[in-house]
């Protein structure tokens, strides 16, 4: 046991001198101040614009970007509330409209002053709250491959089709962004009832039910699903890696949800000067052209799409989710849907 | 032949395979380990984030859910020193085959808790992994083509 704890003690030491030794030969590193973003992983990873904005605002700022991953905005959000003082969050991003409420529950959020002349019509509403700040912006829709469907569907009754059996892949609401909004757009056009009614009939379409956004797109990519639920400016990442890609968003009649991503930044913060300025590049012209074709979303400044893919997406028609269930209520419509999925 | 198949468990094969199988792991622990050093991995708490995803829908006692919410994510840094530096530890064990036994122990713990928090889409790997620490610290893999050996013919003991 004595070398067991002579080799434990060893080892450690070592690693201890060489940390030291890398420290020392870089001392300053690490003395100027951290800015913590939380984010979600689509925003902060390399294929995010987590990466490009940290690059950016290092350059001016004299601090150093921290990013903090979750994968969905719950967690993150809770994450947050949890932090103690001295590690606190300067910046939080990623979440939604359904997840106002939560992010308020238990957490104070500082004013962003913001210049909105030049934001789209579409974002404006929601400038009410000046807490909280949408940086994009997205419709979703059932996205098909064109070549492989004959008809296209119109509308949700199409979708029931029997040539549709088995070939949809929807994520699920209880840990997907994406599986919320349907559910509660369904609830929205069609009213509780029949919406869940709907889902019944639904069903037997369903190829799977996806953890994630990813999951469900992934079997779509892999010409395992013929259709899937996403956003309608994902035919332009699908062209991006396909020149040939015959990937189309559906127009509904019934109009579509649509998703607005907001950032805070709460009164705990330590940094919060540079939790704004950084806020403030996120919202330049330059800023939101980087959010726009690395998360695939629309910006929230109209002129950022000019002469971009993502100013000719025809218009879709969308539906005002003005009534946003609080906590309780979501929390009981997906018990309900978890109770049809288990009687399934 | 059914006899044979009884009489088999008299069987004592050689230490040598094992002993590559054990360098393989070390050699395995070692990139690992080098990859968190030369990465971000002390410097951003990735550990943290990833543990804090999946700590809400764990299906784990509610102590353990407490320390690791209250101690390790609170304090990923130290944490994560500590991780880092029992991965050289098995990586070194495995390796030159010393104290290979109470690493082996050390190697089930994290893969026992990697299994518990991290796995991901990896369960069969940390799986695969313990059965491997098991097996070396039963054996007592060091004793081949490792430094284990001149103690086990000098000490005995349970620990070589």
């Amino acid at each position: 046991m004595k070398h067991f704890l002579f080799f434990a003690v060893l080892v450690f030491a070592g690693l201890f001198v060489a940390l030291f030794i890398r420290q020392s030969q870089n001392p300053d590193r690490d003395s100027r101040p951290v800015l913590r973003v939380y984010a979600p992983s689509s925003f902060a990873r390399q294929w995010g614009p987590g990466p490009w904005l940290k690059e950016k605002f290092e350059t001016t700022c004299e601090c150093k970007v921290e990013y903090h991953e979750s994968s969905d905005s719950i967690s993150m959000l809770q994450r947050v509330k949890s932090e103690p003082k001295n590690r606190a969050a300067d910046i939080v991003l990623g979440f939604d409209q359904y997840d106002l409420e939560l992010a308020q529950n238990g957490l104070e959020w500082r004013n962003v002053k913001v210049d909105s002349q030049q934001f789209d019509e579409a974002v404006r509403p929601l400038l009410s709250r000046p807490s909280f700040v949408p940086y994009d912006w997205g419709i979703l829709a059932f996205l098909a491959h064109k070549n492989e469907v004959k008809d296209l569907p119109r509308d949700l009754q199409d979708m029931l089709s029997r040539e549709y059996i088995s070939s949809i892949a929807l994520q699920d609401p209880r840990t997907s962004t994406p599986g919320l909004q349907f559910l509660l757009w369904l609830i929205q056009v069609k009213g509780e009832e029949a919406a869940f009614d709907y889902l019944q009939r639904l069903l037997p379409q369903v190829k799977a039910w996806g953890a994630n956004w990813s999951m469900a797109y992934g079997l779509f990519q892999k010409d395992q699903a013929k259709f899937t639920f996403s956003y309608v400016t994902s035919p332009i990442a699908s062209v991006n890696e396909d020149p040939h890609s015959d990937v189309v968003a559906l127009p509904f009649e019934e109009g579509h949800p649509v998703q607005y991503e907001f950032l805070g930044v709460p009164s705990t913060c330590q940094n919060c000067d540079l939790a704004e300025r950084f806020a403030t590049l996120i919202l330049s012209k330059e800023g939101q052209r980087v959010v726009m074709e690395k998360n695939y979303m629309f910006p929230i400044m109209k002129s950022v799409t000019e002469g971009t893919p993502y100013a000719t997406v025809p218009k879709f028609k969308t539906v005002d989710m003005a009534v946003i269930p609080n906590q309780a209520e979501r929390e009981r419509i997906l018990k309900k849907w978890s109770q049809m999925r288990r009687a399934e | 032949m059914f006899a044979s198949f009884i009489d088999s468990v008299k069987y004592v094969g050689h230490l040598f395979p094992v002993a590559f199988l054990r360098i393989y792991m070390g050699y395995f622990y070692l990139q690992q380990a080098l990859l968190k050093f030369n990465g971000d991995f002390l410097a951003r708490p990735r550990l943290a984030s990833e543990i804090a995803d999946v700590l809400p829908g764990l299906n784990a006692p509610a102590w353990y859910k407490v320390m690791v919410e209250k101690m390790v994510i609170q304090h990923w840094q130290s944490f994560a020193f500590v991780v880092l530096g029992l991965e050289f530890m098995i990586a070194i064990s495995y390796l030159l085959g010393y104290v290979v036994r109470p690493v082996a122990i050390v190697g089930v713990f994290i893969s026992v808790n990697y299994l518990i928090l991290l796995s991901n889409g990896s369960d069969d790997l940390f799986r695969t992994f313990i059965a491997v620490h098991l097996i070396m610290a039963w054996m007592g893999a060091g004793r081949c083509l490792g430094f284990d050996y001149y103690f086990f013919k000098r000490r005995r003991g349970i620990w070589w």
